[in-house]
């Protein structure tokens, strides 16, 4: 057993074990209104969660699946970028050419901006030359 | 015998890795109640110093409340990810030359991948809750972390360039002549923004804004579980703040002392004193130091700073950082090929 693989075994052992002594040592006594979700001085009601969410968490997830694809796919070129020279130079700013054209279509269709009810949000108030493209 | 010293240096990392969260937990709250001109705590031991301890010893002894409505095995399984992958990531750390427990040739890939994997503990514990407090707030927490975690990526990208490995060893003792931070300026602070969002700390932490979302994704989570997401939390604090000073201040290198070196023309010389000082220009205090400093910066920024909007938060980070990280991942490469200066992988030569 190597150092490496016993540090990745560790961890787990380490959890379960503060786990088990969390469960062993502590009383344990519950009833209803101990084991019903939280709320601020009321009783908690089931049925407001596990429905609809904003749509800006989902785009931002997508659009996060997409960069990060897209400087995994970098990394080659930048261990290897002696070796690869000028045209590997070439093909990494080509590819990211288009996505970049991508990235401002996005910011034009302001998918990357969540709704505020405010009417000074960030962009507005310090960025008023970027208005155009933000707002 | 093998297998017992391979127990005993997994113990030696990861002991004084839980430690040291211990001593950061006091030291923040020592430094900003100074801030605040409070005194902090100061009657558990010398000067507080066992506050920490007493606190975990508490909360490892109160009672666990599993809700009703929740997933239960999620929602046991959430925090534990997110310790289990938050601690992991002391695998790769370089303390000193030598000092380490796996010397992966993808140990940058390593820290990422782990880093990423401990957002899924999050999402599970926010949405096995059942809770609408838990589930906004991890909703908030996994976007902010994806979002912040893109940045740290690309600027990591910038690291490779100029260092051409991925090895954390490498990225080290490639800044023996000069450290990172000098050409990277810019890159630093987005990256150190990015750190600091990446732990949810203080100008940045949405997910546990008191005042909307009661206490986040860990709102229904007590006693042992909730002291896995606070050791999660400062465990992955000094994580990158050693990452950072890794990638940017040299590591374990101390530059001063290699430029007294250089300027003194010691390198020839075999007396005592040459003995000592490329002792001390290699040693895990400069390591140590580095990273204090960093973590002293965070607390720093918890007491200076008031909380921002959850939108602007966004918006800073998909409107700002990353066309500037992008703007410098195209400059950078052009730069480096039009004046022929492409570093090469110094494990290599």
């Amino acid at each position: 057993m190597t150092t490496t693989t016993f540090f990745l075994f560790l961890m787990p052992i380490l959890a379960i074990i503060l786990l088990a002594v969390n469960l062993i040592l502590s009383p344990h006594n519950p009833y209803q209104e101990k084991d019903s979700a939280f709320e601020c001085g009321f009783h908690s009601f089931l049925g407001q969660n596990r429905t609809q969410f904003s749509i800006s968490f989902f785009i931002f997830a997508l659009l996060f699946l997409l960069f990060d694809l897209e400087i995994v796919l970098v990394y080659p070129y930048v261990v290897s970028a002696y070796t690869n020279g000028i045209y590997g130079l070439v093909i990494m700013l080509v590819f990211f050419l288009v996505l970049t054209l991508g990235f401002a279509f996005e910011i034009g269709k302001n998918a990357l901006k969540i709704e505020s009810r405010q009417v000074y949000n960030f962009n507005y108030k310090s960025w008023s030359g970027y208005s155009l493209i933000y707002n | 015998m093998s297998n017992i010293i391979s127990i005993i240096q997994g113990l030696l990392v990861i002991v004084p890795a839980l430690i040291s969260v211990a001593f950061v937990t006091i030291s923040e709250r020592k430094v900003m109640a100074s801030m605040q001109r409070r005194v902090g705590p100061n009657a558990v031991g010398y000067y507080g110093l066992l506050q920490a301890f007493a606190d975990a010893l508490k909360l490892l002894l109160k009672e666990y409340v599993a809700p009703t409505q929740a997933n239960i095995i999620l929602f046991f399984l959430g925090p534990v990810i997110t310790l289990i992958f938050a601690l992991l990531g002391y695998l790769v750390i370089p303390y000193a030359p030598g000092t380490f427990i796996s010397d992966h040739r993808l140990g940058i890939f390593f820290m990422l991948a782990v880093s990423a994997i401990a957002t899924y503990g999050i999402l599970l514990a926010g949405w096995s809750a059942n809770s609408k407090y838990a589930f906004l707030g991890s909703l908030r927490s996994t976007a902010q972390l994806i979002s912040y975690e893109l940045i740290l990526s690309s600027v990591l990208l910038l690291v490779i360039l100029l260092t051409g490995s991925l090895n954390v060893i490498t990225i080290v003792e490639s800044q023996k002549a000069v450290s990172l931070l000098l050409p990277l300026l810019p890159l630093f602070i987005v990256f150190f923004i990015g750190s600091i969002a990446e732990t949810n700390r203080a100008p940045f932490d949405l997910a546990e804004a008191e005042s909307e979302l009661v206490s986040g994704f860990m709102t229904e989570h007590s006693a042992s579980i909730f002291v896995f997401f606070f050791l999660a939390e400062y465990a992955s604090i000094i994580l990158i703040c050693i990452l950072n000073s890794i990638l940017f201040f040299g590591g374990y290198l101390s530059i001063i002392v290699f430029s007294i070196i250089s300027l003194l023309d010691l390198s020839r010389e075999d007396t005592l004193f040459h003995v000592l000082i490329s002792i001390i220009s290699s040693s895990p205090i400069n390591l140590a130091v580095k990273t204090s400093i960093l973590v002293f910066v965070f607390i720093w920024v918890r007491a200076s700073f008031p909380r921002i909007r959850f939108d602007q938060l966004m918006s800073v980070c998909w409107l700002v950082l990353l066309p500037i990280t992008i703007a410098y991942v195209i400059l950078l490469p052009c730069v480096v090929s039009g004046l022929l200066i492409n570093p090469v992988n110094i494990s290599l030569l």
